[in-house]
């Protein structure tokens, strides 16, 4: 069964290539993806370091296969992205882990819109797009380091919505939108969030996003307003600085979180490229809890090969509480660990 | 059924259609059984070691001052951008010049994706019955799929194709130093014959044959 079904997407597939080149005003079905594996060890032999992937300790694991189709035809375009694998599946949200009746999800839905430019400035989207928050994404073709920050793992991975993009000069946008609940294929409660993003470019090479999400979950006690600074600058061929900048509020004393992460990249050569990613983060009070925060280095490397990237990294955390477990399993602040992956982009 | 990692069953269930759809994609994203099996037109270097396609027309039948005007108006149909001021080469203000791009797409039988794209600059210039141009300051920038789907430059500093870029990219690179040869010598035609077309004024309006159904 599920054969067939793969064959009626080849197809389907072969079938739109076909009808593009038909179609004079369309561009071909575009495909692209990305497949990756690791192997991470931490050195307290625990898996201690938990944001959102690359979890297993001493374990060469799998990360996700992403495939992602667009389609433009005219005005019009639309974009699927499904992932496979713990990396997509368990690890993104919404996902099958530990609900029993979800457990045979089988995929997660990266993007899914569609796009309409109205006018060369104008364009309407709807549908279930990666955030616009934050620097990080999910695809780790997205990333220079593999494993992620907190701040990537603290906000919204997905949202669901409709937004209007407009483009004022090369210099300046705006975005506005209204959204679901985070990370939710549809709303229970209704579109309750609000989300705008400014984006500008002060040089050739500068861009900085300034964006809001803010809007009451389904089920939560207060108003969930997140602010973000993303902005990344390309200063030379070879040197780029990045730099992660948000605070996340939930009103009612039900905390949240703020923190700021650095990124220096410089590029050796056009295949060999060292990062460093500084961050500092910090979980906000609530009644009876006080915050704590943790520090954050990790020290990446980039070795290209075509369409392959290995990824290796080291990474040292320390938190103002003893969050991390040694090998006996006593409590300690710090935690470090060591990193392998395999990154193919096509 | 037994399976052999049975604790891990549902991952397995769970990762298997989408492990066949990526073998069968990279059976048919092979940019080796792909490419344009079309005469390369390979790039040369001039004195300063820099890639270029020079040429020089000197069968021409339009003054030099038509030739211009044609030249200005191929440039606005193709959106090139005059260069700035602090990019023109010193001793080259008299002569017209854009810069340009191609985009370079990996490419498996109707299916592809722009993997990159090249920048370069193009100087054109008129003497008595003939002119000249060239395409030169090849740059490559490499595209990213950004966190929407689309692919966007991952930079916006070019690399030079002059550059070597090591063992381990030696032929992907060489792939674009082709392409980049194919596509300027495909412009390169476009060029020549737009400058050498005959201007024909275009009708007010816009003419359409009619087919009568009322007497046959």
């Amino acid at each position: 069964m599920k054969m067939k079904s793969l064959f009626t997407l080849s197809a389907l597939t072969m079938s739109a290539a076909t009808y593009a080149q038909e179609t004079t005003t369309s561009t071909p079905l575009q495909i692209s993806g990305s497949a990756d594996v690791y192997y991470k060890y931490d050195f307290s032999k625990k898996p201690n370091i938990g944001t959102s992937f690359a979890n297993d300790q001493n374990s060469v694991s799998i990360g996700m296969i992403d495939l992602a189709l667009k389609k433009t035809t005219g005005k019009a375009s639309f974009v699927g992205e499904l992932s496979f694998g713990p990396r997509g599946q368990y690890g993104s949200i919404p996902n099958g882990e530990g609900e029993t009746g979800n457990a045979d999800n089988s995929f997660h839905i990266q993007n899914l819109y569609m796009s309409y430019a109205v006018t060369g400035k104008l364009a309407l989207t709807a549908g279930y797009m990666s955030t616009f928050i934050g620097y990080e994404v999910i695809v780790p073709t997205g990333n220079f380091n593999y494993s992620t920050s907190y701040l990537f793992t603290s906000g919204p991975f997905q949202n669901a919505g409709i937004r209007a993009n407009y483009v004022f000069s090369p210099k300046v946008a705006l975005m506005v939108g209204l959204f679901n609940d985070w990370n939710a294929y549809k709303d229970v409660n209704g579109v309750t969030h609000f989300g705008a993003q400014l984006t500008v470019v002060p040089v050739e090479g500068w861009t900085a996003y300034f964006n809001v999400l803010s809007g009451r979950a389904s089920g939560a006690t207060g108003t969930g307003t997140i602010y973000d600074l993303t902005s990344a600058y390309q200063v030379t061929e070879k040197v780029k600085i990045g730099l992660n900048a948000a605070d996340y509020a939930v009103t009612n004393d039900n905390g949240g979180y703020s923190g700021v992460a650095l990124y220096l990249q410089n590029a050796f050569t056009p295949n060999f490229s060292l990062g460093l990613r500084g961050e500092y983060f910090q979980t906000k009070d609530v009644p009876d809890l006080k915050g704590s925060n943790v520090k954050s280095i990790t020290l990446t490397a980039n070795l290209k090969s075509g369409g392959l990237t290995f990824i290796p990294e080291v990474r040292f955390d320390n938190g103002s509480t003893a969050r991390f477990v040694k090998n006996n399993l006593d409590p300690t602040k710090n935690a470090s660990q060591f990193s392998l992956a395999a990154v193919y982009a096509f | 059924m037994h399976f052999k990692f049975n604790y891990n069953h549902e991952l397995y269930q769970a990762i298997w259609p989408g492990a066949f759809l990526f073998l069968f994609l990279l059976m048919t994203v092979s940019p080796s059984a792909a490419q344009n099996k079309e005469k390369v037109e390979e790039l040369k270097k001039d004195e300063k070691g820099k890639y270029i396609y020079y040429e020089i027309v000197n069968e021409i039948t339009a003054p030099a001052d038509s030739l211009v005007d044609r030249a200005h108006a191929f440039f606005k149909l193709k959106k090139m951008s005059p260069l700035t001021a602090d990019t023109i080469p010193a001793g080259l203000n008299d002569q017209l010049m854009r810069s340009g791009k191609f985009i370079i797409s990996r490419t498996a039988f109707v299916l592809s994706h722009p993997s990159g794209e090249i920048l370069y600059n193009l100087v054109f210039e008129t003497r008595g019955s003939k002119y000249r141009f060239w395409l030169t300051d090849f740059q490559f920038i490499p595209y990213q799929r950004d966190r929407y789907g689309n692919f966007v430059p991952s930079t916006t500093k070019g690399i030079p194709l002059e550059k070597s870029p090591g063992k381990l990219n030696a032929g992907e690179w060489s792939d674009y130093v082709s392409d980049a040869g194919r596509q300027s010598a495909a412009f390169a035609a476009g060029f020549k014959e737009y400058l050498s077309a005959s201007q024909q004024a275009k009708p007010l309006h816009k003419s359409t044959s009619i087919i009568s159904t009322k007497s046959w």
